[in-house]
């Protein structure tokens, strides 16, 4: 744990660079296996932490929110959707076709210190921004100091 | 497709892009998914931007070269450590030469849901012209 922290938001750039860097960081880092519900699954996400809970942000670009659905039990927060485009024809065919459309589902385990019950959702810009508050019992709590 | 209805979708790791120019702006570059379709008169494109809005895109059409930036935003990630992740976060870079004769003047972009989409109408072509062949 580190005492000192150099604070990255200095500059916007510097928000980015030093994200990029943290993320590096932490994707090298084995221990941070917390268990999803594999290393492949879609959509892809990346996990924060912050004193007031988990910050959950999940890539899916081009969704239709009727089609996406989200749900806490517990600990646990699932995602599943369907990704679909407009059928197409009456063209002249594609040049490149790398945009995948389907179905997905999965889930993902928190800490237990995590209420997923409680979680609020958001799709903006192409993202699932997913806040799960942290359990009461698990937040940080200031402790007067009394004289004698 | 048969199996449409069942299908499922993969996880892509992001291709990061090879610095093709020297940038001013510091972040990493990624190159964005697409989907190009051709139409009798114009070409449409889509591309997966994840993380960008309206305002931080830029499409350009100079010389028969098509490029497509999006600088993503970051500020939700102010106050937040990493703490399990599977994807980079960084902007979006790609170039296509376009061998259509594409009107720059109507090209018409839209940003929906992470999702960039182009139009790229072709230049009318001018009329052949019937030329006479008089007998001497």
């Amino acid at each position: 744990m580190a005492l000192v922290r150099l604070d990255p938001n200095v500059t916007p750039f510097g928000a980015l660079l030093g994200l990029q860097d943290e993320l590096e960081r932490f994707m090298r880092n084995p221990a941070f296996a917390m268990g999803p519900s594999g290393a492949s699954a879609y959509p892809p996400v990346n996990i924060f932490d912050s004193p007031e809970g988990a910050l959950i942000v999940a890539e899916i670009p081009g969704l239709d929110t009727a089609k996406l659905s989200v749900t806490g039990t517990g600990h646990t927060l699932a995602i599943s959707g369907e990704r679909q485009f407009e059928p197409d024809g009456g063209g002249l065919g594609y040049h490149r076709r790398e945009l995948r459309e389907g179905k997905f589902s999965r889930s993902i385990q928190l800490p237990e210190d995590y209420e997923a019950g409680k979680a609020e959702a958001r799709y903006e810009a192409g993202l699932l921004i997913v806040r799960v508050p942290r359990a009461e019992h698990a937040k940080p709590r200031q402790i007067t100091v009394q004289t004698a | 497709m048969a199996d449409k209805e069942n299908r499922e979708i993969a996880t892509k790791e992001k291709q990061q892009l090879a610095q093709p120019q020297e940038q001013t702006r510091p972040g990493r570059y990624y190159v964005p998914d697409v989907n190009i379709y051709e139409f009798e008169d114009s070409l449409k494109l889509w591309a997966d931007m994840p993380g960008v809005k309206e305002k931080d895109v830029n499409v350009a059409l100079k010389d028969g070269v098509l490029t497509i930036v999006g600088q993503v935003a970051t500020d939700m990630y102010a106050g937040v450590r990493p703490m399990y992740t599977e994807y980079n976060v960084g902007n979006y870079y790609r170039e296509f030469v376009l061998n259509e004769d594409i009107d720059e003047s109507k090209i018409s972009a839209t940003l929906r849901n992470g999702v960039l989409e182009l139009e790229l109408p072709k230049r009318e072509k001018v009329k052949p012209r019937q030329i006479e062949v008089r007998s001497a």
